[in-house]
């Protein structure tokens, strides 16, 4: 049994998953071992059904592993009520969707305070931080604009904000170039690398987009349900990616 | 704050949804109010109708009186009512009841004979001024009448008409004499409409063979006093006489008082707030589907349970606030409307209820508490109907509402 050190940020210790019930299981995830440190910045890739969004969720506490222990910056999360998940969430995790998946009804400035509001920052704290992120992020002057009036990329910079704003201690990304062009994705991507020098925030990005691996500190091959290699060559990860 | 201005602009993602329960709302909302103020108008009338016309808010008899009208069973020493009523200026009545044969040519009817005093009838009380012709009686009407409707309906008797008199006297002669219709009473209660001859006091006296005898105080405070205050002060000061308040009077008043307010309160305004609340439910409930994956967002992002469960209640609260608005002034004006105006029956006949004859034209009566009561009902309706949704929004798996395809 390994020991928590204090710059862990993630401890996947054996992980398992399973989907279905009696003779009908499909094992997501078959014993992975994984641990994330402050600032890394961490691809995880692989083909369809490899398990990559299933171990996103169970790191970001948003699913429940079948076995095994997930500790996130020292907290075993698997022992953890709904509402406490919900308040570990909060304060450790922020979210990047594939869809950006931003609230309709708040704008740009709202979407990014949505969370600073849910820990219970005053409003003076709030507007300082947000205004002073979506300058950082290039929104400076779209703050009032919904997000029907932003395009795709704008709209995953807004999300990005509003997974960074509270200064979590890790951002889970999800396919977050798979809905914007090679240029935007080059510029969000050029921008959470700022975000990890800067903040020292922890990344995982789970992608298939091979664009991504440039910006990697690590990269991560996940291969049904199990973690198959890290530190592969380019042409490595190409074909990975593609099997 | 910013949870109502978000539950705000949720409520107008769907306009036309928002706008037609909203509807459903106000017009329930507006419905229970204009429905309480008439049926406030009816019961206040029955009220001062019981107590104003005639009955007074206490009555004293000898005992006994009521069981059999002897008219032997007379009150004594009652100098103390009437001290007690002119030091609280409390209007006092004093009655005297004999049977007797009424005629008109070869019509003729077994009557109830009213001793008055008409100066503190028509001081008092209200039915000496429902007259529907000629005139109620005067210090002056010496063998005058004042006949209810149906008996001079029954005895084809119009003002001015000669009656002859017979009944038996207190010292067992007989009495009669001729008697003049001086004016004939709208409907004000069956028994006074079949069989009510009013005369004055002396003339009773002198019918029936009587020394100033009286039968019956009504004492009316016009509100002034409660009953029961009236009935207690007098019970005190009279010993050997029955003081009984219009609610022992007329125990049909006052169970139909408690009836319809319980009938009101419950069956009508039941009915009306499970509706609107269904409504509400609905929608939220509509809204929460349509939604299921922003809720997952936002569990995904840290908000807690209790945070979607509140966010979806304030839907609900901010629906049936501009809700209840819109239908408190709608049925607040029909209501004074009504009020002033009320709804014509007088074409339809009497409208008549227990032995009382209430006014055909029905108004409503509006007071602070016709609002109070459907807007409480509703806004507690409504929280707990959005309590089902919301519990639905809080309850979801974020994993499985991230990707929900409704």
């Amino acid at each position: 049994m390994s020991t928590v050190k204090s710059n862990e940020i993630v401890l996947l210790q054996n992980i398992k998953k399973d989907y279905g019930q009696g003779n009908v299981v499909t094992e997501a995830l078959r014993g992975v071992d994984l641990k994330l440190v402050k600032g890394d910045f961490t691809v995880m890739m692989g083909p369809s059904g490899s398990g990559k969004s299933t171990l996103l969720n169970i790191i970001g506490g948003l699913d429940r592993a079948t076995s095994g222990k997930t500790i996130i910056n020292g907290q075993d999360i698997g022992i953890l009520s709904n509402k406490a998940l919900s308040l570990m969430r909060l304060n450790n995790i922020g979210f990047v969707f594939q869809n950006y998946n931003l609230i309709p009804v708040l704008t740009a400035y709202e979407n990014a305070e949505y969370v600073l509001m849910l820990q219970g920052i005053n409003p003076l704290q709030r507007r300082e931080k947000v205004m002073s992120l979506l300058q950082e992020i290039g929104l400076d002057g779209l703050e009032n604009r919904f997000p029907r009036e932003l395009s795709g990329g704008q709209q995953q910079r807004v999300a990005i904000a509003r997974a960074v704003a509270s200064d979590p201690q890790l951002v889970l990304a999800d396919e977050i170039t798979a809905n914007v062009d090679s240029e935007t994705a080059q510029s969000l991507l050029e921008l959470m690398v700022s975000l990890n020098q800067n903040n020292k925030t922890t990344f995982l990005f789970s992608t298939h987009d091979p664009a991504v691996i440039k910006f990697a500190k690590r990269v991560i091959i996940l291969k049904d349900g199990n973690i198959s290699n890290e530190k592969l060559s380019s042409v490595e990860i190409e074909e990975s990616t593609h099997k | 704050m910013k949870m109502v201005k978000i539950s705000w602009r949720n409520l107008w993602r769907n306009a036309t949804r928002t706008n037609i329960t909203i509807t459903a709302v106000a017009l329930c909302v507006a419905i229970l109010i204009i429905f309480q103020a008439l049926i406030i108008g009816l019961i206040e009338k029955a009220v001062s109708n019981t107590t104003n016309l005639l009955v007074g808010e206490v009555q004293i008899h000898a005992n006994g009186y009521l069981d059999d009208r002897s008219i032997y069973k007379s009150l004594g020493n009652i100098e103390k009512v009437r001290a007690f009523a002119r030091e609280n200026n409390i209007g006092i009545v004093e009655r005297s009841y004999g049977f007797g044969l009424i005629s008109s040519g070869k019509k003729s009817a077994g009557t109830q004979f009213w001793g008055i005093n008409p100066e503190f009838e028509l001081n008092y009380f209200d039915f000496a001024n429902n007259i529907d012709e000629g005139e109620f009686l005067s210090e002056t009407s010496l063998n005058k009448v004042v006949l209810g409707k149906k008996l001079a309906r029954s005895l084809a008797a119009e003002i001015g008409t000669e009656l002859v008199v017979f009944v038996q006297g207190a010292d067992g002669s007989l009495g009669n004499d001729l008697f003049y219709v001086s004016g004939i009473l709208k409907n004000i209660a069956d028994d006074i409409d079949r069989g009510a001859a009013m005369i004055l006091k002396d003339d009773f006296d002198i019918l029936f063979s009587t020394n100033n005898i009286v039968h019956e105080i009504a004492l009316n405070s016009k509100g002034k006093f409660e009953a029961e205050e009236i009935q207690k002060n007098i019970s005190s000061k009279l010993k050997d006489a029955s003081v009984m308040t219009w609610k022992q009077l007329m125990p049909f008043i006052d169970s139909m008082v408690d009836q319809m307010s319980a009938f009101m309160l419950t069956m009508f305004s039941l009915i009306f707030t499970v509706a609107a609340s269904l409504g509400v439910m609905n929608t939220l409930l509509m809204s929460t589907y349509d939604r299921m994956k922003e809720f997952g967002v936002i569990r995904a992002i840290g908000a807690t349970p209790w945070r979607i469960i509140r966010q979806v209640s304030m839907e609900a609260i901010l629906l049936t606030t501009l809700a209840s608005i819109i239908g408190v002034i709608i049925g607040l004006g029909i209501s004074l409307y009504l009020q002033v105006y009320g709804i014509d029956f007088s074409g339809k006949g009497n409208l008549s209820f227990g032995g009382v004859v209430f006014d055909p034209i029905w108004k409503a009566s509006v007071s602070f508490k016709i609002v109070l009561l459907p807007v409480v009902l509703m806004f507690v309706t409504s929280i707990v109907a959005s309590l089902y949704p919301a519990s639905i929004a809080a309850r979801i798996k974020p994993v499985e509402a991230i990707h929900y395809k409704p």
